[in-house]
């Protein structure tokens, strides 16, 4: 049934596909043949469970779907498995994704219950384990794997991500720094807001409404050490509530699950150190 | 992780599978969209030999049945956006003897407990002042922590009335509890004395 439907959205999605695939496959074959007539590497088979839903069927419920798929003939990244599903297998297959090198976030999704970028996150080459791809934990789902992440980017906003200075510069022309006090944005700065981090912490998925979450937190931390911004006590201020920041109880997922390796975890006890003396 | 945290995920994974390879009449019956073979090539057919019930893992049989429970505390409730998605999430106003000047006690109070617990027994002799503020800290302390608990479970935007009801049930709890440490202080032999003998029994 779910292979008829599959065909079906292949034939009626994408005409185009129907002309191209015997040539483009007929083209695979006759290369593979010629390179290595005598010996055909060993299939390595594997399995991935996805999770579907539809928005357009809204009374159905979500389900895992699963794809096999042979690693020889895919990339070694979660993200080329998808994209090869997506092109050869099911189109109707639904998820984020845009640089396919860890630096734009669109990728984070729950891969084998780790939240992580598809694009960062090998595909572990032992066969014998299945694979499965949820996504990201406590988010409302738009399709598939993409989450809604309205309320994270809300947050993001309250804080105002942006320096605020309205003295004007000495030199009349730039604000400047020095080394040291630029070498403290190290470890703040490359965060890429992909929400793995939030959306792996207990206490934001209880109280995603009031409390922050550890992204939002680190950027906070970002513009408190800022040494060129001159509302630091505005930004404290803003925290210094029983929900915004206290929240963090230190379960330390989030520095856990970082795809990019940085610590949220240490950025919001600094913070609540800044704010304690 | 996500299975847990997702008990309705968990619960289709798992009917998936057992009525993939079992009784599956009553479950096709209710659950039509699961019970479709997937794309995969691996696709068992749908109806199978009855024994093969026996062979399903126990792991799955339990995990399907803590999973198939439907949650009744607190089910998540459709999204709602405030103002457009373009506005900023409201910032609260600020109350420092519930942030920063509440953080700081909490720790002063965990920190300052690791010496008092340890003095009576390091110094060996047994002093009321010593133990009278080591119960004074750990009630505090213990008050502080299920305090956490009660702003971190039972949201005031939801549950107002059962907030405000656990807030005074903790707040009697601590008195009652104080009041049975003051007594049991005065009028018998005291925590630390009463530890020792526990231990020493």
């Amino acid at each position: 049934m779910a292979a008829r439907l599959t065909t079906r959205a292949f034939t009626g999605l994408r005409p185009s596909l129907r002309m191209q695939a015997p040539l483009s496959l007929g083209l695979r074959s006759m290369a593979s043949v010629a390179s290595t007539p005598s010996e055909e590497p060993q299939p390595k088979t594997k399995i991935f469970h996805i999770y579907r839903w539809n928005p357009d069927e809204p009374a159905s419920k979500p389900r895992m779907q699963t794809y096999t798929l042979d690693l020889n003939k895919t990339g070694p990244m979660m993200l080329d498995a998808l994209i090869r599903i997506k092109n050869e297998v099911d189109p109707t297959l639904t998820f984020r994704r845009s640089c396919r090198e860890g630096i734009c976030g669109s990728c984070a999704m729950n891969i084998d219950g780790v939240n992580t970028l598809a694009c960062l996150c090998r595909i572990p080459t032992d066969t014998t384990k299945e694979t499965k791809i949820y996504p990201l934990p406590h988010t409302y789902v738009v399709k598939d794997i993409v989450p809604d992440l309205t309320q994270f980017y809300k947050q993001y906003k309250s804080i105002k991500p942006y320096l605020q200075h309205s003295t004007p510069a000495p030199n009349g022309k730039e604000y400047l720094q020095s080394k040291e006090e630029r070498k403290k944005l190290d470890g703040l700065y490359e965060c890429i807001l992909c929400a793995c981090c939030s959306t792996s912490c207990p206490s934001y998925w209880w109280n995603s409404e009031e409390y922050l979450g550890p992204a939002v937190l680190l950027q906070s931390y970002r513009w408190l050490a800022d040494s060129r911004d001159e509302k630091k006590e505005e930004r404290k201020a803003a925290l210094d509530n029983s929900m915004s920041l206290y929240r963090c109880h230190t379960i330390l997922n989030c520095s856990r699950t970082c795809p990019k390796g940085l610590n949220p975890g240490l950025a919001i006890a600094e913070i609540k150190k800044e704010m304690a003396f | 992780m996500a299975s847990i945290v997702r008990p309705a995920v968990l619960r289709q994974t798992c009917l998936a599978t057992a009525s993939k390879r079992t009784f599956s009449t009553k479950l096709s019956a209710s659950f039509p969209a699961i019970n479709k073979p997937a794309t995969s090539v691996l696709s068992r057919p749908a109806v199978r030999n009855a024994f093969v019930k026996d062979a399903l893992p126990s792991a799955v049989r339990v995990a399907a049945f803590h999973a198939s429970g439907r949650q009744a505390i607190l089910p998540p409730l459709p999204q709602v956006i405030d103002g457009t998605a373009n506005d900023a999430a409201p910032v609260p106003p600020p109350s420092p003897s519930h942030g920063s000047y509440h953080w700081t006690f909490e720790r002063l109070i965990s920190a300052g407990l690791i010496p008092l617990t340890i003095a009576p027994f390091a110094a060996g002799s047994l002093n009321p002042t010593t133990d009278a503020i080591l119960c004074a800290a750990i009630l505090i302390h213990s008050h502080i922590g299920f305090e956490s608990i009660v702003i971190d479970y039972i949201p005031t935007k939801r549950l107002p009335k059962t907030r405000v009801l656990f807030w005074w049930g903790l707040r009697l709890a601590t008195v009652v509890v104080g009041v049975g440490l003051y007594e049991f202080e005065t009028n018998d032999v005291g925590v630390t004395e009463a530890i020792k003998r526990i231990w020493h029994a």
